[in-house]
Parts: C-alpha cells; structure tokens; sequence
C-alpha cells in the first residue's frame, strides 16, 4: 500500500460528499475558466487591433471609457503624421452597427489611398475605388451570414451600399465587420471630420517605444497603445472584466475554501480517533499533515480538472448564441487553466489548514479518547 | 545505559485530569528488564492503562521520570520516532483502521521508517504469516472475529520490531477460548523475538501468565510477586 492509496481511501469512504465538495470547487473553477477564456479572447482582440494596417502601435483619445468613444481630430492625425519619426500615420473611424442579425457589425472607415496602401487579404473581387461612395469591402464571415457576394447590395443603415470584394483576415472582428470610405464611415456615425484612433508606423531603425512616449508628451490628449496592457488608456472594457475576474476567482477560492474546511473538518473530527491510532504507532505530526492536505489537495486539483471542462462546454455553450459568437473569439490559454489550478491549490490550502492543525496539535491520547 | 539498567525505568510518576482534580497516577514506580514480560494488574482506575500509555508516550506526564532504554521520555520534544521505533501498542479494543485491508494495517506503522512498499507488503505478509492470518491479508477489520483482528493488531504493534511490547488490556473484549490464544501467541512472539512484554490487565488469571505481576492501587504501585506467588506488598516510600 503507499501513501497515496491510503488518501484515495479516505477520500473514497463518503463518495456523495467528496463528489459534492468537488462540485461545489468545480462550479468556482468553471467560472474563472469561463470568464478567463472570455477576457484572454478580448486581449487578443485589442492585441489584434493595435497592429491594424501593420502599425507599430495606436494612438486614441487619453482616458476613452471604451475605444468606440475614442475621438481624435483629423488635424491631430494631420500632426502625427508630420510628427519625426514617424513613417506613416492612418487615421481609422470604427463604427458598430446592426447588419443583419449581427448586432456587433464592425464598420471601418478609411481613406481609399490608405486602403490600397495596406489592404487586408482578398478573397475575391477587389478594393473600392478612391471617390467611391456607395462600396464597401465586406468581411468572409458578414458576407457568408449576409449571403452576399461580390457586387451584391448591403444595406446599413438604411444605407444601400454594393460589394466590391470580399476579405478575409481570419480575425472575427474584422472578417464579421466591412471596410467603407472614412467620409461615409463618418456620416454613417454622426461623427464628421474625426476618427477613432490613428495607426502609427514609425520610420526603419526608430525606436516605436520612444516615439509614442514623445507623441503622449506632446499631445496631453492622446494616449498612445504599444501593447496589450496599455490598452486601459483608451479602454476601461478589458480593464473592468479582469478585475471582475480576479474578483471571482477571490470569490471562488473564498467559498471553496469554506466548502473544502466543512469537509475536511468534518473528515478530520470523525477520524480524530484513527488520527489517534496512527500517531500511536508513530506516524509523526507532520505525516499527518500531507495526509490531509494531500486529500485536499487532490480534492481540489480534481475539481479544477472538472472545472475546466465545464469551463470550455460552458464557453462553447454560450458560443452558440449568435450575438455572442459574432462578438467573442474565446482563447483557451495556459494562463487560464495555470490561474484555475493556481484557485484550486489555494482553496485545497486554505481548506485544510485548519483541520490539519487542529488534527496535529492533539496528543495521541487526547485523540485515541475522542468520541 | 549500562547493561543491567532496567530497559523501562519509571520514578515517581504523576499524572493527573480534568485540571488536577483527578489524579490518575500519584508517584507510580515501576521497572521492567530486558526480554522480561510483566503483568500490571489493578482495579478500574487504579491508574495501570495510564502508566502504559506514559511509557508508550502517548500522553505527556505532570511530574516524574520516564525512562526507557535511557531516553527521558518526558524531556524529549518530539516522540513520534520513539513509538515508531522502540514501542509496539496492543490495545484493548484493536485499533485498526476500518477502511484498509489486515495487511495494509500492519503496513501504517512501517511508513515511518521509509521502507519501500514491496519491503512493507512482504514484511506485513511475514508478520501475519506469525500470528496465522496469511490467507486473511486482504480481509478488512470488519471480515475478521475478535481475536482475529487483535492479532492483526499484534502483527501491526511488530512492524518496526521494537524491543518493547505493551498490551492494554488485549483479552479484555474476547471470550475466554479467543483470548487464552492471544496470550499463547504473545507469549511465542515474546521468546521468539527476546521482546520485553508489559501487560495491562485486571484480571488476575490473565496476569498470572507473566514472569512478575507488579499489582496498583489508587494510582500507586503497591506490591509485586512472582506469577503464582501471592504478591508482596511495599509502601510507597520505600519504592523512592
């Protein structure tokens, strides 16, 4: 017999209520697997959308709640254009709208030199012509829900517009979304002579870093977007659901550790004599203590291992939403399932220190008396 | 330690419970030498369980001394390498653990001492192949009689093969035929492995089956003999 047969054995003796403690963890677990693969896909985007066009890095309006309130003046794009360094700036408007049975249709505006300059990968057809009023360059993914092919007519808006190609970035966003004219990205959102963000190319050799740190100096209400975690300047979204997260996955190590103490304490008093007997044959108080945090522990890991599954069937469950799979592209990361397990060690931890302590500090006898 | 010290050695002994209201031992003394088997007989709470449990260190005492095998048992911190090593514990009731199997519950002990679990499984099955219970390995206390599970509680006080064997009362629950056998058997294991035997009983026809019996009385020694010899009486100042 090893030690490890020995807890499985212990944690085998109340099968119903070791399986409903590892439910009770496993539900926890589920929601920050869950929630982590959301906020990982959301990172991913925002990680995506920084480098639109190839840019090194993006510049929007300092302190945006969300990057759609994002205002930046066509003078400012003017300026970071002319600014030293810098090879290239392009100022984007982004637009959500209602296109069909899309709610999170991803309009982009651009101008039409800077879409031949940088375009996305076609499918087919081709760009819109400069001058162009009523085209667009519609996504694979919009125009396989829309149905629409090449020279089709789609309407948002109340605005009829005709497709003069299809791309595919193989990004939801943009393949679910369409790229119009800036001036009537513009028209189309109320937000005339303005863009959301500018995407910033810096010139061979420069240092993309050091020319945002100058572009945030000299333009107090800007904020520049190097990487991911830079993202909460101009976006509080990703921001609010990571402190959500953390805050659940508090929450999740807070009510499993309850849950595993109420078994473990309830596990340990009922065993208090056993307990008594293996210290009357010399196991020392510190065998005792692996005893019981190894079944908290494999409680706990066991949990996070369902958890996890749960986790993914319930992403996917909510992937089958329409509304969401147009707006969610969820990532499975190592670092979700690393935090999940991570919230399970804790929880297996916190759980067991108690009833490991209070099952060491009793003397043999105190415990072999124990009713 | 010198070679005719007593193996166990205890002086003045006091324990007491319930915050010093009931005094469980009041000054006991008590020697046994190497491979002798003593019986400790006494009433109901003249204080001979407790005076066991203090040389298998399973409780801590309020005063005195505790010797055994040299070691001052009640200065030393941590005991647990002690009741692994130098003590095996039969008691009243078997004390195996319900969910592992006879074998498996002679293994506990052996974990302490780092053998390998092949070297556990076939030292458990020797151990139960001595007391005559190897076609019963893998039965669970509950699939075994009474007598059968105290042997089995034998086999498990043997594991580490300590030189000091203390029994608490382990025919106190068999019926007279199942418990004459328990005591054949300790009795075999005693001269086979030159064990020093301390039995805890307050039957007088248990005791007898001991070279000395050293008889209790209200938490003091308070007379010994040979088994069949009426005990001799002594006070407790001239034990000092």
């Amino acid at each position: 017999m090893s030690f490890s047969v020995m807890v499985l054995k212990n944690l085998a003796r109340r099968p119903i209520r070791t399986a409903l403690t590892l439910l009770g963890i496993s539900i926890g677990i589920t929601t920050v697997v869950a929630l982590g693969v959301v906020t990982s896909g959301l990172k991913d985007t925002a990680g995506e959308i920084i480098r639109l066009g190839d840019a090194d890095f993006m510049v929007a309006q300092d302190g945006a709640a969300d990057l759609s309130f994002s205002i930046v003046a066509a003078e400012d794009v003017e300026k970071l254009a002319d600014y030293p360094e810098v090879e290239r700036a392009e100022g984007m408007l982004f637009h959500i709208a209602r296109v069909g049975s899309n709610p999170y249709f991803f309009l982009i505006g651009r101008r039409a030199d800077d879409l031949a300059g940088n375009p996305p990968p076609l499918r087919e057809g081709e760009l819109w012509a400069a001058g162009a009023e009523d085209e667009i360059l519609l996504g694979s993914r919009a125009a396989d829900d829309l149905g629409a092919g090449v020279g089709d007519t789609v309407e948002i808006e109340d605005r009829e517009f005709r497709v003069s190609g299809i791309h595919q970035s193989g990004r939801l966003w943009e393949d679910g979304g369409a790229y119009a004219p800036l001036e009537v990205a513009q028209e189309i959102a109320g937000k005339s002579g303005v863009v959301t963000a500018v995407f910033v190319s810096v010139e061979q050799g420069a240092n993309p870093a050091a020319v945002a740190a100058g572009i945030e100096e000299d333009f107090p209400n800007l904020a520049t977007v190097t990487n991911v975690d830079d993202y909460a300047k101009v976006d509080q979204g990703i921001q609010t659901l990571d402190a959500v997260n953390i805050a659940i996955s508090v929450l999740a190590v807070g009510i499993g550790a309850i849950g595993v103490m109420n078994t473990m304490v309830m596990s340990v008093l009922e065993r208090t004599r056993e307990i008594g007997i293996l210290r009357a044959v010399g196991w020392s108080g510190r065998r005792i203590l692996r005893m019981i945090i190894a079944e908290s522990l494999i409680l706990c890991v066991l949990a996070a291992f369902v958890g996890a599954v749960l986790g993914i069937l319930a992403t996917r469950a909510i992937l089958l939403i329409d509304t969401v799979s147009n707006l969610l592209e969820p990532q499975y990361t190592p670092e979700v399932f690393i935090r999940a397990l991570v919230v399970a060690v804790v929880v297996a931890l916190v759980g067991a220190a108690y009833p490991a302590f209070r099952a060491v500090r009793l003397t043999p006898m105190e415990a072999l008396r124990y009713e | 330690m010198n070679s005719d010290a007593p193996v166990i050695d205890v002086r003045g002994l006091v324990k007491t419970f319930e915050d010093g209201l009931v005094r469980a031992l009041d000054g006991a003394d008590f020697t046994a030498d190497k491979g002798e088997f003593v019986a400790v007989q006494g009433p109901s709470g003249c204080g001979k369980s407790t005076l066991l449990h203090l040389i298998a260190a399973l409780d801590r005492p309020d005063g005195g001394i505790i010797r055994v095998n040299g070691r001052d048992l009640a200065h030393e911190r941590d005991l647990s390498r002690y009741r692994a090593r130098e003590v095996g514990l039969v008691f009243q009731l078997d004390n195996l653990l319900p969910t592992l199997g006879a074998s498996e519950n002679v293994q506990v002990p052996m974990f302490e001492l780092g053998f390998s679990a092949a070297e556990r499984r076939e030292r458990a099955r020797k151990l139960l192949e001595q007391v005559g219970l190897e076609q019963r390995e893998r039965n669970l206390p509950a699939q075994l009689s009474g007598g059968e599970r105290q042997r089995v509680a034998m086999a498990r006080a043997l594991a580490n093969d300590p030189p000091i064997l203390l029994a608490d009362e382990p025919t106190g629950r068999l019926d007279s035929d199942s418990g004459r056998r328990v005591l054949d058997l300790l009795e075999q294991l005693r001269s086979q492995r030159g064990l020093t035997v301390v039995l805890v009983t307050h039957d007088a026809e248990v005791a007898q089956r001991a070279q000395r019996i050293v008889r209790m009385l209200d938490g003091r020694v308070i007379g010994e003999g040979v088994a069949g010899v009426a005990p001799e009486s002594r006070t407790p100042s001239s034990t000092g």
